[in-house]
């Protein structure tokens, strides 16, 4: 009986019966694994080959490369949400709209195009890595705060003002205090996107080292072990960025319902 | 008829009109409320505007609030300077954004404030040193039972609290006038006993206290109110209904010795059918 609520829709299920599920999953896809990888043909490379893998890029100086990568992460995201949040928190002036509107659309521009500028200007890789991102982040941040700006109900702007609050006021408080948990939130959902693009931009300018250099390397020897391994510590250490956002957000914003 | 007597006008609407993209929203609203008073007794004003949705009501209430600017004519209300200073007569003045407190059928809060920050920025113009303010500010808290929530932000207050806390804001900023847009909407019972505590307190506190709300329950409006606009489309000489709101009937309860009653009588209940059939045939 217990068993047929697991597969009826909307079902809602005791804390156990969730763990079971999830780790009935886990085992499965482990249990895949050891199985689709034991025989001659196989598209991935066993667990066996993965450790090993990643016990060859500890040797090799993993947590360095994982500290640049997070020290690149971190100075072009703390740059670009500066900028964004400037554009963004500027954009209910009507003059200022069709800058913010216009960065937003430019998100749609290829990676490839700006580089090559940006290669005229820059010489140094690791800057080179910092102003790719850095434009491409905010973008993508800006299309989001642009949402979080529009978002904000009548009702908040209309109370504002009813207690004599001008217009720079309601600005500051309703949208600029009122919103800060928002940008938490803007932040972990792109992150996805910037890990993603982080890895992509350090395999494109190999001078500075970081996982997507590893990354590179790795796949030009065809080794499927460190590659795998390599996608495992992306995703984890993505992963931790995103449950650390989100404790920062319940800790910082007690207000913060999201 | 109930012993009062009306003062120095409090609010007064000549010709108001709006028009949004060549559609009128609103015509020709034309009033005048007076400051009541009565013997041995602090008495406000309660003013309730009924009609049924889409009549402009809510339009009305932003340009009475000076949240939006009219298209033709102007909302006058005393100037609070000249109130408190010397001659005491009262002179009016056209309405400015913040000179009337609004509330709306969410009872929106600063979503980042405590009730004790709401209400210590709402004051943050109030003359007063900072001492001064956090008494006044603690004395209302215990008035309207709000003490214990003080620290709390509007995410973690009941519906009363924060209904209240809604309305005593307002009043702390703008003074005497509050606009109210539908304040009862979707409230259970428990709920509309306290924002009528809430008018209760506000009307007892100050006799220039004036609030202003819209309600699609007449019972409540016809209950609470001493003045009722009924809001609706005019029948035009054709026989056919306009499609832009204006002021129909203008009942003065005190006049018609149904104000501050309590209790609905038979005659309320009568009020209560001329109202609703006013307002289906509008």
């Amino acid at each position: 009986m217990e068993l047929k609520k697991w597969l009826r829709p909307f079902e809602e299920l005791k804390l156990e019966q969730r763990l079971s599920i999830l780790t009935i999953w886990i085992a499965g896809v482990l249990f895949y694994w050891f199985f689709a990888t034991s025989g001659e043909k196989r598209l991935f490379p066993p667990p066996g080959k993965v450790w090993e893998g990643l016990y060859s890029l500890y040797n090799e100086g993993l947590m360095v490369h994982i500290a640049s990568s997070l020290g690149l992460c971190l100075k072009a995201t703390l740059i670009s949400i500066v900028f964004s949040l400037i554009i963004a928190y500027l954009s209910p002036v009507p003059f200022l709209r069709p800058v913010a509107v216009t960065l937003s659309r430019l998100r749609y521009l290829p990676l490839t195009g700006i580089t090559f500028y940006l290669a005229v200007v820059v010489s140094d890789a690791r800057t080179m890595q910092v102003w790719v991102l850095t434009i491409f982040m905010s973008l993508y941040f800006i299309t989001s705060l642009l949402g979080v700006v529009k978002d904000i109900p009548q009702e908040e702007i209309d109370h504002a003002r009813s207690l004599k609050c001008n217009r720079w006021e309601v600005l500051w408080e309703v949208v600029i205090k009122g919103r800060m948990d928002y940008v938490l939130d803007v932040l972990r959902q792109n992150l996805a996107i910037i890990w993603m693009m982080l890895v992509t931009v350090e395999s494109i300018l190999v001078g500075a080292g970081g996982l997507g250099v590893l990354i590179k390397n790795s796949d030009r020897f065809m080794n499927h072990g460190r590659i795998v391994a390599l996608q495992l510590v992306i995703l984890l250490v993505g992963l931790g960025i995103d449950l650390f956002l989100n404790t920062l957000r319940r800790m910082l914003f007690r207000y913060s319902k999201i | 008829m109930s012993a009062y007597e009306s003062k120095d006008i409090i609010l007064q609407v000549e010709n108001l009109s709006v028009v949004y993209d060549e559609k009128t929203i609103i015509k020709d609203i034309n009033l005048v409320e007076k400051d009541t008073q009565r013997e041995g007794k602090v008495q406000g004003q309660t003013i309730a505007f009924v009609g049924r949705s889409g009549r402009g009501k809510s339009t009305l209430f932003r340009i009475l609030t000076g949240l939006a600017v009219p298209t033709t004519g102007k909302v006058l209300i005393p100037d609070m300077i000249k109130v408190n200073g010397n001659p005491p007569s009262i002179v009016l003045k056209e309405v400015r954004e913040g000179d009337v407190g609004f509330v709306d059928q969410k009872y929106t809060l600063f979503r980042h404030k405590t009730v004790y920050q709401a209400l210590h920025y709402a004051m943050r113009n109030t003359k007063g040193t900072e001492k001064e303010k956090r008494e006044q500010i603690d004395h209302y808290l215990a008035d309207w039972g709000l003490s214990n929530v003080k620290n709390q932000f509007p995410n973690e207050l009941s519906g009363g609290q924060r209904q209240r806390t809604a309305i005593l804001e307002q009043l702390l900023s703008a003074g005497i006038f509050i606009v109210l847009d539908e304040p009862f909407s979707g409230l259970d019972v428990g709920n509309i006993q306290n924002v009528k505590r809430a008018f209760d307190l506000v009307n007892g506190s100050n006799e220039l206290n004036t609030l202003i709300f819209s309600t699609h329950d007449i019972d409540l409006a016809v209950e609470l109110a001493d003045s009722i606009y009924v809001m609706g489309y005019p029948t035009l000489s054709k026989g056919t209904l306009a499609t832009y709101g204006t002021l129909l009937k203008h009942y003065n309860l005190k006049d018609m010795n149904l104000a501050w009653k309590g209790d609905l009588t038979k005659e309320h209940l009568e009020l209560i059918q001329e109202i609703k059939q006013t307002m289906l045939t509008s």
